[in-house]
């Protein structure tokens, strides 16, 4: 009984502590949070380097993964940046209807000669035709057999504009309007293979873009998958964080942070490949270049690309985390 | 804390019915127990009360606050008010004693300091102070279910709930846990302890609630 006041006291003094202590929320501040973060941001790695074996795998298929597109996109850089260098005189060459007498021909070559996109234009008449086609094809005595030319008045625009991929509209809308004329039979831009070469180019830019998204989304899963076993190998963690007191934000925030290393160090690893790649592949592909062209420089990532391919993959470990971390931790709770 | 129930029941998806129309009303610095045969309810009465599940019907008021009026973004602040003390422990093997006792500080971002403070004071408490280096697996059954209280309290709780924690020690061990528990009552925490332990419940001499069948049979004098 002697005692009895003095436990009173300690009630009361007792119950006034724990209602100071009571409202966490208001103690509240933004160092106590920043250094909670380093802390989780420090212990996540931590936990990957204590699981090397596994780490280093997920972390190596991430970077394979990542790599792949941005192998093709460094590849589609250069082939983009030598096709815009190529350049060329281009020529559309009118075919005239074989009834077109010359006078009517030469209006014609003159009128076109007059227009503004046009550089010149060279007549080339129906006799001239046939010794140039004799030179040239070896098929003197077929065409000597034939009772008549039977080859057309052609004339050879040349387009202000020289052909390469950017102009390339241009120059097919010039040669639609020549073609439009009625003394021509038939109009030919000679760019076939540079239109070929467009295409090539938009399918591949296609590709590239198919697959990037095609192996984000299998980064994605792969983190998602890995953050998944790790939430699931730290059940009892999970579950007892939640029972003291831990919000979904608390107990998500390491695994968060797990996928943002994932993602940051799969980034790390592609890019460090694509370099080497590139580096590799640099000697014989200068010397094929060189003998198109001298002034080519071999390009591979730059600086604003490595960042943007360190945030990107940093980007998909979080999310990825996220998208597993939700799924799974609201399903852990006390049977 | 002062806990009441009112007219709670609990009926399960499978049909079964944990509790039915249960009253009760634990005030502000009381100790009881809760006893019954296994499946009688004690378990479901303490996650109710810790919102690890909701129930059917009723009203559960905890220091006058409608638990159903709180979102479950509200819970992990509940939870940080009442302390809980399981039969199996739930201690975390991949670390030291310390850091299982300092879980609660830290999820609620507690400054390490302060941490460091708290955990050695309610180690001391439970009379493993000179133990918090260890990992829990290397002690025995009894210092273990201690830990488990010194994580507990360590927050400093106002409610206490303990669920079978003697479950597994023998009578000498079940009552140094018990005294404990009326300890941390004499400095004004309420404290519900489930245990089918009748002789020792009865020692102890407190308010006892019985559950049977899902139902409140007793609740007053002691066993």
């Amino acid at each position: 009984m002697a005692q009895k006041p003095n436990q009173r006291g300690a009630t009361r003094s007792s119950v006034k502590a724990t209602k100071r202590h009571w409202p966490k929320r208001s103690s509240f501040s933004p160092a106590q949070y920043l250094r909670a973060h380093k802390m989780t941001l420090r212990d996540s790695f931590m936990r990957l380097v204590n699981y090397p074996l596994s780490s280093v795998m997920t972390v190596m298929v991430i970077a394979i993964a990542l790599s792949l597109p941005g192998g093709l996109y460094v590849l589609l850089k250069n082939v983009q940046s030598v096709t815009d260098q190529w350049e060329q005189q281009s020529v559309i060459s009118l075919y005239l209807f074989a009834e077109v007498e010359d006078a009517q021909a030469l209006a014609l070559s003159h009128q076109i000669s007059a227009q503004d996109n046009v550089a010149s234009v060279e007549y080339i008449s129906k006799e001239e035709g046939l010794r140039y086609f004799e030179r040239s094809s070896g098929y003197e005595q077929i065409l000597s057999s034939l009772p008549e030319n039977p080859l057309p008045i052609v004339l050879q625009v040349i387009p202000k504009e020289a052909v390469d991929v950017a102009s390339l509209p241009v120059l097919q809308a010039l040669r639609d309007q020549l073609a439009a004329q009625k003394e021509v039979e038939y109009a030919e831009l000679d760019a076939q293979w540079l239109q070929r070469l467009a295409n090539i180019l938009s399918f591949g830019q296609r590709f590239v873009y198919v697959l990037s998204t095609l192996l984000m989304v299998a980064v994605f899963l792969i983190v998602g998958n890995t953050i998944r076993m790790s939430v699931e190998s730290r059940r009892d963690e999970v579950l007892v964080m939640k029972l003291v007191g831990a919000t979904d934000a608390y107990i998500r925030r390491p695994f968060l942070y797990m996928g943002f290393w994932f993602g940051v160090l799969g980034g790390f690893f592609a890019t460090l490949c694509i370099l080497l790649l590139s580096w590799w592949v640099s000697a014989p592909a200068k010397r094929l270049i060189d003998s198109y062209q001298s002034d080519f420089l071999l390009q591979t990532f730059n600086a604003d690309e490595i960042v943007l391919c360190l945030t990107i993959s940093a980007f998909i470990g979080v999310i990825g985390a996220w998208i597993a971390v939700n799924r799974h931790i609201v399903n852990i709770e006390l049977q | 804390m002062e806990i009441e129930f009112q007219r709670v029941s609990k009926k399960y998806e499978s049909g079964q019915e944990a509790l039915s129309q249960v009253d009760f009303h634990l005030h502000q610095g009381e100790m009881a127990f809760l006893t019954g045969h296994s499946g009688a309810g004690k378990s479901t009465l303490m996650k109710l009360m810790m919102m690890i599940e909701r129930q059917t019907a009723g009203q559960i008021l905890v220091d006058g606050i409608d638990l159903r009026t709180l979102s479950r973004h509200a819970i992990p602040q509940h939870r940080r008010r009442v302390g809980v003390v399981f039969q199996n422990h739930q201690l975390l093997f991949d670390r030291s004693v310390f850091h299982n006792v300092a879980l609660p500080l830290q999820v609620s971002g507690a400054d390490p300091k302060q941490v460091a403070k708290r955990v050695r004071a309610a180690l001391d408490k439970v009379g493993l102070l000179d133990k918090e280096n260890q990992n829990p697996m290397a002690l025995s059954g009894g210092e273990q279910q201690r830990v488990g209280i010194a994580r507990a309290v360590v927050n400093k709780p106002q409610l206490l709930l303990a669920d079978e924690p003697t479950g597994n020690l023998d009578p000498k061990l079940s009552a140094e846990i018990m005294n404990l528990f009326q300890e941390f009552n004499h400095v004004g925490v309420t404290v519900l302890v489930a245990s089918h332990d009748l002789a020792l419940v009865a020692r102890m001499r407190h308010r006892v609630l019985t559950l049977n069948q899902g139902r409140m049979v007793n609740d007053g004098g002691f066993a």
